[in-house]
């Protein structure tokens, strides 16, 4: 049995022997700010349970994100005091601590019933790092090996933990994450005094040195908070794309800052930045499947992201030169910087029209959103409409009005252009 | 007169006609199940079919395990012209072999192509959507109200994923069953079979505890019901536990 009497010395106001639904409320309220909840990439199987490549969202909050994980905290109890943090030390809250064991009760029986894909699992920190540590271990362990539960886990990796503990743990998980919170040293100096930029890109490095089959088969990632401090889009775009470069990250979460706590160093914001979130992710996007780099998007001059028009469609109306395109015979890299084609219609434009010569019908049948792209293509030199209307005003114009952001949520789904 | 060609509401039974079709050169002006009501100008015909030995293995060597995929979820979806379309489908695989999955400037290869990546995309979506209860007598019983015919694809997932509990899952809207026993699935008719439809005691418990989950971990600051129904169509609800009593 796990040992809860260090807990009296914590001046934590838990209770171990609180009603299992009354800690599943306050251990889920703590941990609903982290915004993965992705299940994709491992493909496991066993006797209880298995894993999806693609990932499976089971249901939608009523903020239009997917649950996928069971999404909990271990305990809210924290021995540092984040400012931004709702579990930091210095709130007076309810706290509350699980127990391995009922962890796994949960887990199980919502996975049977198919609630969930699987766990996520991360934690305030208690004791100490590796302390924390081992109890998340102990948990996850418990889960595998006594319960032989083969579906995702996802586990947050504590910062300043001893590389034994992060290879353990990660040997269990499909899926590690350790957050980066803020984007600059500066930021985490001011708000999160006790954490440190260095303890998570070790982490970050470890894992991506020893990743494999049996090592966190599905990836690292992590999460930034934006809007609690000053920098700029170009700040966190650099940040990102370095972590993408030097860790490998399958991704990174931008998570609008949302005031909980009422702090002077921090902004009071009455409303999340969420269309700023929302670019963020498009942006990310580019990154990641579409060949940008962050200099073609943002530059010291103009280091915030436009938020009537897209980032990529920002990009092509500052290169209308390089436009308009033939469908029918320009590159893939070249098909990729069209607004209104995505990584998917890109992929079949090159696969069909090696068999036939495309009009803008076909176009339309693959998925090119020519509403976008009418003013940046040509298909079979001909234009979608009149050509002589085709300056930079007058597109710039159509698109901001056609520029609805439907809002998409942060997780499995985001699909965009 | 247009020839309306009938086959048995089975797929095997539809792959019999189309071959007989295709190696007679017949074109049909449209093919029809049993159920079919004829108008005016149709001439049904019923055409005596045999092929022995396994049709669905001749399609698979004939055709290439890709374009049977395709043809298979076409037959799977709710889609009034279904049979037609794999007809054309079928028939144009001899003008352009291998290439025909590119060639989507036919049309008969754009719906086909549409028509089965709708199906396999409202599989995927019961994968998540799908809500198991546990029975008194340890089962575990879904219902679940899917527009395609996707309980057989459905069923392989949960039998790799749930392999060791016994479970049923029913699609309400075609009245039929699948049951698994720990080995293999069977899909058979509801119709006349009577479930003792008794939740276990502990049902309760699991379900307030995942209701209550699913209220708290969502962002009030954040919310966005217009995004959530654009993921999890209303018309899913009313088997969701978690959005059901919203409906
Ligand atoms: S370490 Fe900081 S962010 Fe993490 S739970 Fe504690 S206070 Fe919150």
């Amino acid at each position: 049995m796990f040992d809860f009497s260090f807990l009296l010395s914590y001046n934590i106001y838990g209770e171990v022997n609180m009603d299992i639904k009354e800690k599943l409320e306050i251990l889920t309220d703590g941990a609903k700010y982290d915004a993965s909840c992705s299940s994709s990439g491992s493909n496991r199987s066993g006797k209880f349970g298995s894993t999806n490549r693609s990932g499976i969202c089971h249901s939608f909050t009523k903020d239009g994100r997917c649950i996928s994980l069971l999404k909990i905290l271990l305990t809210n109890c924290c021995i540092f005091d984040c400012k931004y943090c709702i579990n930091r030390k210095s709130n007076n809250i309810k706290r509350a601590i699980f127990s391995p064991e009922e962890i796994c009760y949960i887990t199980i029986n919502f996975y049977k019933r198919n609630y969930i894909e699987g766990l996520f699992l991360s934690s305030g920190i208690i004791k100490s790092p590796d302390y924390t540590m081992n109890f998340l271990i102990q948990t996850i362990e418990l889960l595998r090996k006594k319960y032989h539960f083969s579906g995702y886990i996802h586990a947050k990796a504590i910062p300043g933990a001893s590389p034994s503990l992060i290879k353990r743990l990660g040997s269990l998980v499909d899926r590690m994450s350790a957050n980066i919170e803020l984007p600059t040293q500066e930021s985490l100096k001011l708000l999160a005094p006790n954490k440190n930029n260095e303890n998570i890109h070790k982490i970050m490095n470890y894992v991506k040195n020893n990743r494999g089959k049996n090592f966190v088969p599905a990836g690292q990632s992590t999460q930034m908070i934006i809007g609690a401090t000053k920098e700029t889009d170009y700040d966190i775009m650099k940040k990102s794309s370095s972590m993408y470069e030097n860790y490998n990250l399958k991704r990174v979460f931008y998570s609008a800052y949302i005031s909980v706590n009422k702090d002077n160093l921090l902004p009071t914001l009455k409303i999340p930045p969420l269309k700023r979130e929302h670019r963020l992710y498009e942006a990310d996007w580019l990154l990641r499947y579409y060949n940008f780099r962050v200099e073609d998007l943002l530059d010291s001059e103009n280091p915030n992201f436009n938020i009537l028009v897209d980032p990529k469609a920002s990009w092509a109306l500052k290169h209308l030169d390089n436009f308009p395109k033939e469908v029918n015979v320009c590159s893939y890299e070249e098909l990729l910087r069209i607004p209104g084609i995505g990584v998917t219609s890109a992929k079949r434009i090159i696969k069909y029209r090696r068999h036939f010569k495309l009009t803008f019908k076909d176009l339309k049948n693959m998925g090119v959103v020519l509403k976008r792209a009418q003013y940046f293509i040509t298909c079979d030199n001909k234009f979608y409409i009149n050509s002589t209307y085709l300056n930079k005003s007058f597109i710039e114009a159509n698109l901001v009005i056609d520029n609805d952001i439907k809002a998409l949520p942060y997780g499995e789904q985001l699909q965009l252009f | 007169m247009q020839d309306i060609y009938i086959y048995n509401n089975t797929f095997k039974g539809l792959l019999c006609l189309i071959y007989e079709l295709l190696q007679k050169k017949i074109k049909p002006y449209n093919i029809k199940g049993l159920d079919y009501t004829p108008n005016l100008f149709d001439n049904l015909i019923k055409l005596n079919l045999k092929y022995d030995g396994d049709i669905i293995q001749k399609f698979i060597e004939e055709f290439g395990n890709y374009n049977f995929k395709i043809i298979y979820y076409v037959y799977l979806s709710l889609n009034a012209k279904k049979e037609i379309i794999i007809y054309y489908y079928l028939k144009n695989y001899y003008n352009y072999y291998r290439n025909l999955p590119y060639m989507r400037n036919l049309k008969c290869v754009d719906e086909a192509l549409k028509i089965s990546k709708k199906v396999s995309a409202e599989c995927h979506k019961f994968k998540g959507f799908t809500r198991f209860k546990k029975l008194k007598n340890n089962v575990y019983y879904a219902e679940i109200n899917p527009d395609n015919d996707i309980l057989e694809l459905l069923s392989i997932h949960f039998k790799r994923r749930l392999k060791n509990e016994f479970w049923l899952i029913n699609d309400v809207n075609r009245k039929i069953i699948s049951m698994y026993n720990k080995k293999d699935f069977e899909i058979i008719p509801s119709g006349n079979w009577q479930f003792k439809l008794e939740t276990s005691e502990e049902e309760n418990i699991f379900l307030e505890m995942w209701q209550q989950f699913y209220e708290t971990v969502s962002i009030k600051e954040r919310e966005n019901l217009a995004c959530r129904r654009n993921f999890m169509p209303k018309k899913y609800w009313k088997y969701i536990e978690e959005v059901k009593k919203e409906l």
